[in-house]
């Protein structure tokens, strides 16, 4: 009786294993095929008969000719900079705002809240067009700062560290006020580091979510020295057409960075995700 | 540790935002010291010594073909070499070069030197987007506009002003792979040929078992393949006054029949076609013929398997009107009106249009050149493909036929319209039979779409 | 007011006052903005806009791409949506447990989310590829995954569930770790099955995420635009039958620079978002249980 239901229990882990393992490989798939055909050469890519899977030399031109006509090193420091500056910003000014919403009472609080919701609801394209004009008027695009310009400030980042900050108990704060602090003083040095864990996860969903926009960057900066990455790719593919392998290379230099970094932070990295969402 | 990583990270970033802001400082300092020289070297009259100094900064060129890259290329490092101006060269897509103009034109923020398309030079000319080179001319020893076919020229001039320096011109001719032709024991296509003959043929060299197609052809081979038949066989694309959309007319309607007929019984599935295209087809021994441009011939000489079995042929004309019809084009090299450096890119533009530069383009094999009588030059570029076919269609008869260029129909801002018709065929391609009404319905919707043009 | 409220004043709105001022600029001038504009012809490069009242709206009314695009969009999150959201859950169940290899399988599921969309297209693109596509030559079939217009928008969103199940995933994963243990202790000596503590227990107590992720997903699939801009191309014949409403928007105001339809267009997305997030919130108190 026992062992039946231990050969049971064993008979479902083995099935869940399985079922795990068939869904890794399909999320893998993808990246193989990446890798394969980026070292192949174009007739090895587009050979159907014989289907070609492995390279026969694992030849590396494409790589080296997508290194040289794209510039990567500029890329790589626009997309850099795009995070950085959208990160700091984000955090900045939502671990404030989110501290007024979650902790202090003043009038208007709750109209400018539902500002905050309202935002939240509404897709982003929206804004695009009046935002586009803007930074064309003043004459700022293919800059940096018109990359960073849509993630000045975060409504979702708000909300957020409001509900990180209403988490924490009221008496830190009232011993706090015992001793002196201003409410500056009270934020700056009791409150705000207790929500380091939801500034780090604001943080990586910015950054994370920076690294991915393509609509944005494409429209404001044209220039291929001023674009990130993700625009950088999205024009390639209309440039390079169908040479397949060099699509590939250029796509596997352009991941590997924010890849690596995901493997090393990678608990960071998940548990940021999963502080950023789960309940309304 | 994981803090020491965090830490070293942040380290990083910052020292890369340092860099950058290092970098743009030097940058913007660059630009007004050419500033400071710019006015200079207009007080003292440019020499080549002052444009020397104002080089430090490229001029920003953009163009949409990377077939001719290299050889752009090559010819601005010779300009690099003797003025001192550095150039860069960027490439785009189509779609994502003029969505760049647009956005560099509304927002004022342009790239110095670019190519014009007669889809929309007219809105470009008329908003004052381009460079007035009226005066740049008269004083100029390098540029008479007379040498340069009067067409593409026409092209660029608006109210009486000159806005763009003739870059080349592009005919149209059917490419054809004589391996196929040799197993299927037909002769090659030459100047007898209708498009009749053509439709035979293609129809024979189709393989059933799908791996060998007599014809390809997209929605998106509109002007290197549908305009010509439309037009060989009385139709037109867009009237004579560019104010009336042509798809309907009775002549067009047939030429699209012919279209639909080709596309049903010798094409790849229009799937097909629509991942990959007739280029890419051909060159992957896919096809036996292909109408293409002579802009294409740069990349096809990069192609091994072209130049083993395939070569060029003249158009075929159409029987009722014994007429053939290759469309033509060219480009214009255009500067902003509102680029800091107009002396500097004005020597670029005379440059490319000096006599030397566009017998070089031709001889690169770049493309055809807009100055007169250079052709010869281009069609000497390779021995591997015969090129000839391309200039007799510019010539008044070949064989029985009477040969007509025709300007690429355009309108005011074609870009509209000619991207509907891309989206609007999409779907007669995928069945022929509704192509006539297909055609008819897009003629009103392409009407209207002029009428709104801002004119 | 007492001092104390002063300084709460004083503070909170100065605490507020950056966020506030970057939300009215960004976003609440915007969409006024953007509302004003589509009563406008656009001219060229932005210049001398026409008003034409209603003209926009008239013809987005009788513009069956329009219609076509929002049902094209429909269509894909319903397949979208509830697909990551059931493979994500029903991992996310596995993996919620002490067991080998936890944190690898974790790590690959969630691999997609950090790579740029740009790259998920072109590698899914080329697997899908009729001619030269693995997908066709491992199942011995010739199926134009991408350009036949019965199965394109399928295949379009399976990439879009292939690159959010990770995401899911983890928020499910930890909705998953605040339900106590003892829940399911005590249905196991209860003798209960694993489908049935899962129907039971598992799904009404992380109803709360389940809610989160569905709405914020439907409203992502809403406005999907990178699948379709990087995997359709212009001439493809399934186009009309994939595109988006969102792609139709970028494509009537960047390309075309119709920025007044376009804005017309988004207006149309807002009002659909807005029906069906209120739909949500009315729904939800039906089937999400909060403690």
């Amino acid at each position: 009786m026992g062992n039946g239901i231990q050969a049971k229990r064993k008979f479902e882990k083995i099935i869940i294993h399985i079922i795990l393992i068939l869904m890794s490989v399909i999320m893998l798939v993808p990246f193989f095929w990446m890798i394969l055909t980026a070292f192949k050469t174009v007739g090895e890519a587009t050979s159907v008969n014989p289907f070609v899977i492995f390279p026969k030399t694992w030849n590396t031109d494409a790589f080296v000719t997508v290194w040289k006509n794209m510039s990567f090193v500029l890329l790589y420091k626009n997309t850099l900079l795009l995070i950085f500056w959208r990160v700091v910003c984000a955090v900045l000014t939502a671990t404030m705002a989110g501290y007024a919403f979650g902790r202090l009472s003043f009038p208007g609080k709750n109209f400018f809240f539902s500002i905050i919701l309202l935002q939240m609801m509404i897709p982003s394209q929206i804004f695009i067009i009046p935002q586009y004009l803007m930074i064309s008027k003043m004459h700022l695009t293919n800059t940096v700062f018109a990359l960073v310009f849509p993630g000045l400030v975060t409504a979702f980042g708000t909300f957020l560290l409001r509900q990180a900050f209403m988490g924490l108990p009221s008496d830190l704060e009232e011993a706090a006020r015992l001793d002196g602090c201003n409410i500056f003083q009270t934020f700056l040095f009791v409150m705000a580091p207790l929500t380091k864990s939801a500034m780090v996860a604001l943080g990586i969903f910015t950054a994370l979510f920076g690294y991915k926009e393509l609509m944005w960057p494409l429209i404001v900066n044209t220039n291929a020295g001023k674009m990130p990455l993700s625009a950088a790719l999205a024009t390639m593919q209309g440039q390079y057409g169908s040479n397949y392998p060099q699509l590939m290379a250029a796509s596997l230099i352009a991941c590997i960075p924010m890849i690596i970094l995901y493997l090393i932070f990678q608990k960071q990295f998940i548990e940021g995700i999963a502080t950023s969402g789960g309940k309304l | 540790m994981k803090k020491k990583l965090v830490a070293l990270m942040m380290t990083v970033i910052m020292a890369g935002s340092m860099m950058a802001c290092g970098s743009s400082n030097s940058g913007s300092a660059g630009s007004s010291a050419n500033g400071a020289s710019q006015t200079s070297s207009d007080v003292t009259g440019a020499s080549s010594d002052t444009a020397a100094a104002t080089g430090s900064d490229p001029l920003n060129v953009v163009i949409w073909d990377s077939n001719q890259k290299a050889g752009l290329q090559q010819i601005c490092d010779e300009f690099t070499a003797k003025t001192g101006i550095a150039v860069n060269i960027e490439v785009k897509d189509w779609d994502s070069y003029w969505t760049l103009l647009e956005a560099g034109a509304s927002g004022g923020d342009m790239p110095d030197v670019f190519w014009m398309h007669s889809n929309n030079a007219q809105m470009y000319m008329k908003n004052g987007i381009l460079l007035k080179l009226d005066d740049y001319i008269k004083n100029s020893t390098e540029i008479k506009m007379e040498n340069y076919m009067p067409e593409i020229t026409e092209l660029y001039t608006y109210d009486g002003s000159y806005y763009a320096i003739p870059k080349d011109y592009d005919t149209i001719a059917l490419w054809y792979n004589k391996t196929m032709f040799d197993a299927a024991g037909l002769s090659y296509p030459d100047a007898t040929w209708t498009w009749d003959d053509l439709y035979n043929a293609a129809v024979k060299l189709t393989k059933k078992d799908g791996s060998q197609y007599g014809f390809c052809m997209n929605p998106s081979n509109d002007q290197d393949t549908y305009y010509n038949m439309v037009y060989s066989m009385g139709g037109y694309i867009v009237s004579d006054d560019h104010t009336k959309s042509g798809y309907d007319d009775p002549n067009t309607l047939k030429a699209m029949d012919y279209v639909g007929k080709l596309v049903k019984d010798a094409c790849p599935d229009p799937t097909t076609m629509s991942e990959t295209g007739t280029d890419v087809m051909m060159e992957s021994g896919n096809v036996a013929m292909i109408m293409q441009g002579s802009w294409m011939v740069s990349g096809f000489l990069q192609n091994d398997y072209m130049k083993k079995n395939c070569d060029v042929a003249i158009l075929p004309y159409d029987k009722t009107t014994g007429k053939r019809a290759s469309i033509c084009n060219g480009l214009g090299w255009a500067a902003y009106s509102g680029t800091k450096r107009p002396d500097d890119c004005w020597k670029l533009l005379e440059w490319f249009g000096s006599k030397d530069m566009q017998l070089e383009q031709a001889k690169l094999g770049v493309t055809m050149s807009a100055y007169q009588n250079t052709s010869d030059q281009w069609v000497n570029c390779t021995d591997v493909f015969h090129l000839q076919p391309y200039l007799d269609e510019t010539t008044a008869s070949t064989g029985d036929a009477q040969n007509e260029l025709v300007l690429r129909p355009y309108t005011y801002n074609s870009t509209v319209w000619s991207g509907a018709a891309q989206t609007k065929l999409a779907a007669a391609w995928a069945d022929p039979s509704i192509m006539e009404q297909t055609c008819k319905d897009f003629a009103t919707e392409m009407n209207q779409d002029i009428a709104n043009e801002n004119k | 007011m007492t001092s104390w409220e002063k300084k709460q004043f004083f503070w909170g709105w100065l605490f507020i006052l950056p966020t506030m001022l970057g939300l009215i600029i960004l976003n609440i001038v915007p969409m006024f903005q953007t509302l004003y504009q589509s009563f406008f012809r656009t001219g060229d490069f932005g210049k001398g806009n026409v008003f034409i009242g209603l003209e926009n709206y008239e013809k987005l009314i009788h513009d069956p791409e329009v219609w076509q695009s929002l049902f094209n969009t429909f269509k894909y999150a319903i397949v979208e949506v509830p697909l990551s959201i059931i493979i994500a859950l029903v991992l996310a169940v596995f993996l919620n447990r002490k067991m080998r290899g936890r944190s690898i399988y974790r790590t690959i599921y969630f691999l997609p989310m950090v790579v740029a969309p740009a790259a998920v297209a072109m590698v899914w693109r080329w697997l899908y590829n009729s001619q030269f596509g693995l997908l066709n030559h491992m199942m011995h079939v010739k199926i134009e995954w991408i350009s036949n217009p019965h199965i394109a928008w399928i295949s379009i969103a399976i990439i879009g569930v292939w690159s959010a199940i990770g995401y899911n995933m983890v928020l499910f994963l930890a909705g998953l770790q605040e339900i106590p243990r003892d829940y399911y202790e005590a249905a196991d000596i209860d003798g209960a099955s694993g489908p049935r503590m899962f129907f039971n227990i598992t799904i009404p107590l992380l109803s709360p995420t389940i809610f989160f992720v569905m709405v914020t997903s439907i409203i992502g699939a809403f406005q999907v635009f990178d699948l379709i801009y990087m995997v359709m191309d212009e001439t493809n014949t399934a186009l009309p039958k994939t595109q988006t409403i969102v792609y139709l928007f970028y494509r009537y105001s960047f390309a075309y620079n119709n920025k007044g339809y376009g804005s017309a267009i988004v207006m149309l997305l807002l009002c659909v978002i807005i029906l069906i997030t209120v739909f949500q919130m009315i729904g939800q108190k039906k089937w999400v249980h909060y403690n």
